[in-house]
C-alpha cells in the first residue's frame, strides 16, 4: 500500500535556512546541508529544497549548494526557486534532483509545464501553487500586484501536464496552528495528481486532523521539525493511529 | 568495470553516489567503447518514453547494448525508465518502439480512484528474490505515470499494488530491472543495489 509522505521542507535566502511566518518575518535556521544530513540520517520520505528569493532576485538556484544538499541525501529530493527553462531543468535533475518544483514560470507561462513534461516526464515536474486568503475568499500569492482568484488558476492549470502539486497557505505558513482544510479541500476537488499540503503543521495532531478531513498523499512542513521536538516519525505515530499508512524506519538516538 | 549510461535522461548523479557508497567502482559513460569494455552496465532514467529511447538511437548505444547484453550476457541493471525502455512498446507521450528486450508495453496508468503518478513509498510483492533477500522493511520509493505489461508473466520479479498489481522489478537471466529507484530508497534500496552489483551471476 502506498505510504503517506511526511516531508520536510529547508527553505533558503541565498545565504541560509531561513524560516517566514505568513512568506515574511525570515528567521534563520541554520545550514542547508547540515540539516540534509540530518534528516537523511532520520530517512525521511522526502526533502524538499527551494530558494525562495531566486525569483523574486531574478537570479539562478545555487547549483554547487543544490548539489552539496543532495549529496547528504538518498532519499528523494525536490528543487525549487527560479527554475524557468528546459536548461535549469536539466541541470538540476543531472546533479541528482528528483522532481523540480515550478511556480512563477507555472504562472507566467503554464504552457512551459506541458514543454517539460514531454522532455522530463510529468512525475518529476511539481508545481507549488501558494494561497493567500483575503475577506473570506481564496487568492493566488504571486509576485506582481495582478490578484488572480484561486479558484480561475486551478480551473485553468488543471488542464496542464505535470506530476504534483505542492498547495501552501500562505496564511498559515510558520504559524503552527494547523492546516487550511478549507483550502485543502478546495483544490483537491480539481486536480488527478497527487498533492502535498504545506502550511501550518505544528503539532502531531494538526496532522491528523488534516487526513482525517482530506484525501491527500502527502504533507510537508518545516517550523515543527524547526522548533519543536517532534521529529518526522512523531507525526507518522500519530497519523498511524487514525489508519493512515505510513513508513516507519528506525531513527538514530536523538 | 561498472558502468552508468549517460544518455540524457537524469537521475545518473544519484545512482552514482549510491554506488560509491556501496564503494563500488564506476563511471558514467556515454562512450561505446567504455560501454563495450564494461563488466556490468546500468541504465538509469528520469522522463519521457520517447525520448529516452531516442536518446539511445541517436547516440548509437541502443546497438551496443543490444550487443552487450543480448549476445555477450553482461549484467544489466535497469532503473525506472531504465526498465521501461526495455519492452517492446512505449506510449510517452505518443506510441513508438523500445529495445524490445522484454516483450510487453508501457501503458499509462488508468485506475479509478487513484492518483497519477504513482509517487511515494510502496511496499513490494517479491516473486524472485534474487536480489531481494534483504531483509526487513521492504518500502521503495516510486514515481512513474506509466507502467511495464509484460507478455511473459515469469520476467516479473516483483510487483506493487496500486489499484492493480503493478511490476516493480523483471529479471530474466543477466537483465534485471526495476521500476522504484534503489538509489532513492534508503536501507532496502541499496541492499537490493548491493545484491545485485555483488553477485556472480
Amino acid at each position: 500500500m502506498l505510504k503517506v509522505r511526511i516531508i520536510p521542507v529547508l527553505t533558503f535566502n541565498g545565504f541560509g535556512l531561513v524560516k517566514t511566518k505568513g512568506f515574511s518575518h525570515p528567521r534563520m535556521v541554520g545550514n542547508p546541508v547540515q540539516a540534509a544530513r540530518v534528516y537523511n540520517a532520520r530517512g525521511v520520505d522526502e526533502l524538499v529544497f527551494v530558494d525562495i528569493l531566486a525569483s523574486k532576485q531574478n537570479r539562478k538556484i545555487n547549483l554547487k549548494l543544490v548539489s552539496d544538499v543532495i549529496k547528504e541525501c538518498f532519499m528523494p529530493v525536490a528543487i525549487g526557486g527560479g527554475v524557468k527553462t528546459i536548461e535549469d531543468i536539466h541541470d538540476l535533475l543531472k546533479i541528482g534532483a528528483d522532481k523540480v518544483i515550478l511556480k512563477t514560470i507555472a504562472i507566467i507561462n503554464p504552457d512551459f509545464l506541458n514543454e517539460a513534461s514531454n522532455i522530463f516526464g510529468a512525475q518529476c515536474i511539481t508545481i507549488a501553487i501558494d494561497a493567500i486568503k483575503k475577506d473570506n475568499e481564496y487568492f493566488l500569492y504571486t509576485l506582481s500586484d495582478h490578484e488572480i482568484l484561486l479558484t480561475d488558476y486551478l480551473k485553468k492549470i488543471s488542464s496542464f501536464t505535470f506530476g504534483e502539486i505542492i498547495l501552501t497557505s500562505v496564511n498559515n505558513d510558520g504559524m503552527m496552528t494547523g492546516f487550511d482544510l478549507n483550502l485543502v479541500n478546495l483544490c483537491t476537488q480539481y486536480f488527478k495528481v497527487p498533492i502535498v499540503v504545506s502550511g501550518g503543521g505544528g503539532n502531531p495532531n494538526h496532522f491528523k486532523e488534516l487526513f482525517k478531513a482530506s484525501n491527500v498523499e502527502a504533507v510537508a512542513a518545516s517550523s515543527i521539525f524547526h522548533f519543536t521536538q517532534y521529529t518526522p516519525r512523531d507525526i507518522k505515530l500519530a497519523i498511524a493511529e487514525i489508519g493512515k499508512p505510513v513508513r516507519l524506519i528506525k531513527e538514530p538516538p536523538h | 568495470m561498472v558502468i552508468i549510461i549517460d544518455y540524457g535522461m537524469g537521475n545518473i548523479a544519484s545512482v552514482q553516489k549510491a554506488l560509491f557508497f556501496l564503494k563500488v567502482e564506476n563511471v558514467i559513460t556515454r562512450d561505446l567503447d567504455t560501454i563495450k569494455n564494461s563488466d556490468i552496465i546500468i541504465l538509469p532514467g528520469v522522463g519521457s518514453f520517447q525520448k529516452g529511447i531516442n536518446n539511445l538511437n541517436e547516440l548509437g548505444i541502443s546497438e551496443v547494448l543490444n550487443n552487450e547484453v543480448l549476445n555477450n550476457k553482461k549484467k544489466f541493471l535497469g532503473i525506472c525508465l531504465g526498465m521501461q525502455l526495455l519492452a517492446d512498446k512505449g506510449n510517452e507521450p505518443a506510441p513508438c518502439k523500445g529495445l524490445g528486450w522484454i516483450k510487453g508495453e508501457v501503458k499509462k496508468f488508468d485506475v479509478s480512484g487513484y492518483r497519477v503518478p504513482h509517487m511515494g513509498w510502496n511496499n513490494i510483492e517479491i516473486h524472485k528474490d534474487t536480489y531481494f533477500n534483504i531483509g526487513g522493511n521492504n518500502d521503495f520509493y516510486f514515481i512513474h505515470s506509466y507502467h511495464m505489461v509484460p507478455e511473459e508473466k515469469n520476467v516479473i520479479s516483483a510487483t506493487v499494488d496500486y489499484g492493480i498489481k503493478v511490476v516493480a522489478a523483471i529479471q530474466k537471466e543477466n537483465i534485471f530491472a526495476t521500476q522504484f529507484h534503489p538509489e532513492k530508497s534508503q536501507i532496502p534500496g541499496l541492499a537490493v543495489l548491493d545484491s545485485f552489483l555483488k553477485s556472480n551471476a
